[in-house]
């Protein structure tokens, strides 16, 4: 029987194929690499079943495969690539493969029906994306990670500016690069850190930085920190540090900037970015270095707030937006920040929960814009469309399906995941104050979402038609429907992979099956369990109305009344035959709303405010950097050309500089050795 | 008893012991006899195929006996003969492996070099004389037979060079480096003679037993030592020995001028890295501190010969200079030699022999590469060397990969090479030898690049449609030495290690 841990790299290695297939062969590709894609990752899918299935039977992996350079003296580190596979990561493969698998076949659709050019480079992006992807998750180590997080950047780059011939993809682009390059600065120094901290970035083991640190803390072991630190605030800083990655590439503020105008990139690929893939990497690494988070109280506190924060931001900012993919880049923004509210009040299995539904609901919404947006011919503006319900039926069943998971409504998947990541907040915050806010944020999120959600809904399908092209939209074809239809079942029922309300209300034992898998039920890696995480977290439960059941039926009524509400808000503005805006009754704030906080120019401010530093090194690169080397490039041809000239040509010359060189050395020694005493 | 047989010589076992030294001595007697058996035919095949074939069964059957572990300290030792003047260890085999390729190629290549000469007997009988020359230098365990192999070295050498009679290039730079290898030679033969008097023995381990009591003539033995080394920097064109190497290397044949870069200088390191482990270490202490000279002679040596090469116009003479350069870096395995029994000797000299290895076979392609744009006839220029990627690009190609190892870049042998050198280096401590390899590498990348620019970038200047010819013999030759070059970066680690293993027992 073949290892898990070959199939780990296979997992990685099919799209890497697929990447390189198509960048070689280009044109002799049928559908311009479309099939080698699927096939790759859908031989992905099918691997990362079978390991989850292996994870099931309690065969985790935790081994290096390649170790690549090796530390001399004191600093005896080991910079290696393997993997880890866990329960989390097992999951997180299947996520991956299987949303990398639904774009592939919806590109088809959307890229290769529409006649778009130059598709061995689409599919040659996305190859490596996907197995980007996958290879940061199932690193085994910090570094590893950085460097598939990187390849991640580099590919939503890549893809983002597909249409590269058009002004606004190559500035979306570098703008989502530069933004997160910014956050990955930090990254890389936080990694610096792991490694002159601990000696090792490994994730698991007896031997991992989670371990160690929690060692340190405890008295059992010690580690550097920089003029003797106490090391409870050099791990925070640690923690932060790591953390600034997370934000740029999780989209969370304030460097969530960049991921609006990624909307630039074709639509499959925003699916693939916002579902499984660049954002929901910065995600994943908190919860793959979780162990080591939750020894950090502040850090759980930062991004707790930071989550809480985005995710009512990101909300407000999403209401007044035009376009179909604008609203779903902010509602994405809004999503991540719940999880990270997640992470940082101690829901390590909610965050997980909410990541795994948001990724099918979200790929779902995505792929029925860009079902749409087919229909519509590449029109966004949702005053354009209206009316599409009854044209497009699969596209608006499976996009209502999606719709109301992201609302939050029930029994649809989104409910059940932001409902325990609420209710995890609030039992948690009954004792830590600051916490209540995170949940207050979380909790304010709710309405606004359904407001968001459906205003687009209504706008998009309901009403009268608004034009000539919504009147006749364009059919869309199998390649469209079929992943839909996949997800939208999987937004309905994805839900009903951890039942913990039902299970607390009414006692049902067995039904929370995800909090079993990860808490290492079915086998698992020690130190890597929800159980082991809550343990040695900084937080304690708390109960209103003197009871757990009484608490989980308050919130969850709370949160659904106030879904509803939104919703029903949304129908009442926008469910009628003829919607009008409404944004002016907004007054100021609508303003504010529309340019999004102004957030873009305060950045450019900044930017521009450093841009007096930036000058001065500029001037120093070109003036001290370059003279120097330009310098020593003069000098050193210069003296070259006198070498040269030693060479003249005359024998004797030569006869007479050999005997003068060998007579200085015979005086020079001679005088060092003493030999004429 | 005579002198001369101090034991009675097995003479079997001696045969076999010395088998591939033999060969090639066999081959060249066998050219000498086609050549008077039929002295009106011009019979190229016939000779240029023993001469392949007796340096490569030579190579073949010193590279089983480094695997089989033949006189290393495995397989029951060095092998000592003729009363202990010549010995038969690893260090032997692996440079009589690096002489005998480096000739197997330019037998090969010189066929197509030969086409329109009359007399090739004469040219490959020299070759394999000086062959032999060289895998007796790799074998002398005794001064006596280290000047004579030497000699026996330079003499055809002299007249390869000038082969090329009716070119007055070549017929001086021969005459340049006759006369310089005149007053090299008188210098050394005066070094040995003084290091007979200090010590009163010529047999390398004798001498160093002997150094500790040498008493007042340690000033005798150090003059001594210092012109023996000098009479190593002329057979390895070091600086200020180096003055017949760039007109030499220009005016010779091509594959004449891969074969003393590549072979010659590698025979000249294997004496002086066993001359001056087994015989000069205990001399560290007492008479002079030669690893300073050796280190004073490295960086000249490397700093002169990748400065003149960067301003050169003709890329044969870049090479000249480059391969002068290089005779640095090898340096750097003496220099860092110390008095006490140090590992790090041993790792940084069998690193320079290592470098040697892969030198042997990226700087003979180099050279065999400009041998093949000679027989095109475009001229010797870098702008004549423009566009010929497109027409020859597999031959161009394997110049690449070339230039870029000779350069150090990470992607071929001659990186691994060169940073275990410079590592060996700065373990033994001594960082700055392995500062200024890093910066003339640096700089050497700039000339070395120059190269590949003009193959591949730039727009052919006139007709190339000399190119059309494709001279069977060289492409092969390149080819071989430009598949070796990129198989030694993962094929590294056994070099290594045969290197440090012989260099450890020199130092046994």
């Amino acid at each position: 029987m073949v290892s898990v841990s070959a199939y780990a790299q296979a997992i990685v290695l099919l799209p890497f194929v697929s990447f390189v297939v198509a960048l070689f062969a280009r044109d002799n590709l049928p559908k311009g690499g479309a099939y080698s894609g699927i096939a790759a990752t859908a031989g992905s899918l099918l691997l990362s079943l079978a390991t989850l299935a292996a994870v099931y039977g309690g065969r985790t992996v935790n081994e290096t495969f390649y170790t690549w350079a090796v530390g001399t003296g004191a600093q005896d580190w080991t910079l290696s690539f393997g993997a880890l596979i866990d329960p989390l990561s097992a999951l997180m493969l299947v996520i991956v493969s299987l949303i990398a698998l639904l774009v592939h076949v919806f590109s088809l659709g959307y890229m290769n029906d529409e006649g778009e050019e130059d598709l061995p480079r689409y599919y040659a992006g996305l190859g490596l994306f996907t197995a980007s992807m996958l290879g940061f998750v199932i690193a085994d180590n910090l570094l590893m990670a950085f460097m598939f997080f990187e390849l991640v950047g580099l590919c939503s780059y890549l893809l983002i500016g597909f249409h590269f011939r058009e002004p606004g993809p190559p500035s979306a682009a570098k703008k989502a690069f530069l933004v997160t390059r910014f956050g990955d600065y930090f990254f890389l120094i936080g990694v610096v850190a792991v490694f002159t901290t601990f000696g090792t970035a490994a994730f698991a083991g007896a031997e991992s930085f989670p371990h160690l640190a929690e060692a340190a803390l405890g008295g059992d072991a010690t580690v550097w920190t920089p003029g003797n630190m106490a090391e409870s605030t050099w791990f925070t800083i640690v923690g932060l540090l790591v953390l600034g990655g997370v934000i740029g590439k999780s989209a969370q503020f304030p460097l969530h900037t960049w991921l609006p105008d990624a909307m630039e990139g074709p639509t499959p690929v925003s699916a693939l970015i916002h579902a499984a893939t660049m954002v929901a990497a910065g995600v994943y690494l908190v919860a793959r270095m979780y162990g080591f988070y939750v020894l950090s109280p502040t850090a759980m506190g930062i991004i707790a707030l930071v989550g809480g924060f985005t995710a009512l931001f990101a909300a407000t900012m999403g209401v007044v937006k035009q376009e179909l993919k604008q609203v779903l880049a902010y509602s994405t923004i809004s999503q991540y920040g719940y999880m990270m509210l997640a992470l940082g009040s101690g829901g390590y299995v909610a965050a997980v929960f909410h990541l795994t539904t948001h990724a099918f609901f979200k790929a779902l919404l995505f792929l029925g814009a860009g079902s749409v947006i087919i229909a519509m011919h590449h029109v966004e503006d949702m005053w354009e469309m209206g009316g599409l319900k009854n044209k497009l039926p699969v596209t608006y069943w499976t996009f209502l399906a999606g719709s109301l998971a992201l609302a939050g409504i029930f029994p649809f998947a989104g409910f059940w995941s932001k409902d325990e990541i609420l209710y995890e907040t609030l039992i948690h915050g009954l004792n830590e104050p600051l916490l209540l806010i995170g949940y207050v944020f979380g909790l304010l999120a709710v309405p606004v979402t359904a407001f968001y959600t459906f205003r687009m809904v209504f706008l998009t399908f309901h009403g009268e038609p608004r034009s000539d092209l919504a009147r006749d939209p364009h059919p869309v074809r199998w390649n469209v429907k079929g992943p839909l239809s996949v997800l939208g079942v999987l937004a309905v029922v994805t839900g009903g992979i951890n039942l913990v309300p039902v299970k607390k209300v009414l006692g049902i034992k067995g039904i929370d099956v995800l909090h079993k898998w990860l808490n290492n039920d079915w086998g698992g890696i020690e130190g890597l369990s929800s159980h082991h995480y809550a343990k040695i977290g900084p937080y304690e439960s708390g109960y209103l109305f003197g009871g757990e059941a009484a608490t989980v039926i308050a919130g969850a009524a709370v949160s659904l009344t106030l879904a509803l509400a939104g919703l029903a808000l949304a129908w009442r503005l926008y469910g009628v035959a003829d919607p009008a805006e409404h944004t002016a009754k907004l007054g100021q704030i609508r303003e504010l709303l529309y340019n999004n906080y102004y957030q873009d120019e305060y950045q450019v401010r900044i930017a521009d405010a450093v841009r007096d530093a930036a000058s001065g090194a500029d001037t120093f690169d070109q003036g001290v950097v370059d003279g120097v080397v330009n310098g020593v490039s003069s000098v050193s041809l210069l003296s070259s050309e006198r070498i040269r000239r030693v060479q003249t040509g005359i024998v004797g010359n030569y006869a007479l500089l050999l005997t003068l060189g060998l007579t200085t050395l015979l005086v020079v020694f001679a005088l060092i050795g003493g030999w004429f005493q | 008893m005579s002198l001369l047989l101090q034991a009675t010589t097995d003479w079997a076992f001696s045969v076999r012991a010395l088998a591939p030294v033999l060969l090639v001595a066999l081959s060249g007697l066998a050219v000498l006899g086609i050549d008077s058996l039929w002295p009106d035919e011009r019979s190229l095949e016939l000779v240029a195929g023993t001469a392949v074939a007796g340096t490569l069964s030579a190579l073949g059957l010193s590279l089983w006996y480094l695997a089989s572990g033949t006189g290393q300290p495995g397989g029951g030792g060095a092998i000592r003969l003729f009363s202990e003047t010549i010995i038969v260890d690893g260090t032997a085999l692996f440079f009589i492996a690096i002489v005998t390729s480096v000739a197997a190629m330019v037998s090969v290549a010189s066929y197509d070099y030969l086409e329109a000469d009359e007399n090739p007997g004469s040219y490959y009988s020299l070759l394999l004389f000086a062959t032999t020359a060289m895998t007796l230098m790799a074998v002398a365990n005794s001064l006596a037979t280290v000047f004579v192999s030497l000699e026996m070295a330079s003499l055809p050498s002299y007249a390869l060079v000038a082969y090329l009679k009716t070119n007055r290039g070549s017929v001086e730079a021969g005459l340049k480096y006759f006369l310089i290898g005149a007053v090299s030679a008188a210098v050394f033969a005066f070094g040995i003679s003084l290091v007979y008097g200090a010590t009163g023995t010529l047999l390398l381990t004798d001498i160093a037993a002997q150094i500790g009591g040498v008493g007042d003539l340690d000033g005798i033995l150090g003059v001594g030592i210092l012109m023996i080394a000098g009479g190593f920097a002329f057979k390895t064109a070091s600086v200020p020995f180096h003055f017949w190497a760039p007109e030499a290397y220009e005016g010779a044949p091509a594959p004449i001028s891969a074969f003393l870069s590549s072979a010659s200088k590698a025979a000249g390191f294997v004496v002086a890295f066993r001359v001056f482990a087994v015989a000069f270490q205990p001399a560290l202490g007492v008479a002079i501190d030669w690893g300073l000279l050796f280190g004073i002679l490295a960086v000249v040596t490397m700093v002169l010969g990748n400065f003149a090469a960067a301003t050169q116009t003709e890329v044969k003479r870049m090479l000249a200079y480059s391969s002068i350069g290089h005779a640095g870096y090898a340096l750097i395995g003496l220099a860092a030699v110390t008095a006490d029994a140090n590992p790090a000797n041993a790792s940084v000299m069998g690193a320079a022999m290592a470098h040697l290895f892969v030198y042997g076979f990226m700087n003979t392609g180099a050279f065999l590469f400009i041998a093949m744009v000679e027989h095109w006839g475009i001229g010797r220029t870098f702008e004549d060397y423009a566009g010929v990627g497109r027409k020859a690009p597999m031959a161009s190609l394997a110049m690449a990969v070339f230039m870029f190892s000779l350069a150090g870049l990470p992607v071929f042998g001659g990186f691994f090479s060169k940073y275990i050198l410079f590592l060996g280096a700065i373990n033994a401590g001594f960082w700055w030898l392995a500062a200024v390899g890093a910066v003339t590498s640096a700089l050497s990348l700039f000339y070395y690049s120059r190269v590949v620019k003009a193959l591949w970038f730039e727009e052919a200047n006139g007709s190339l449609d000399a190119l059309d010819s494709k001279p069977t013999g060289l492409y092969a030759a390149v080819i071989v030495a430009g598949v070796v070059t990129l198989l030694l970066l993962p094929g590294f680690g056994p070099v290594i290690e045969t290197a440090e293993a012989a260099a450890a027992a020199l130092f046994a």
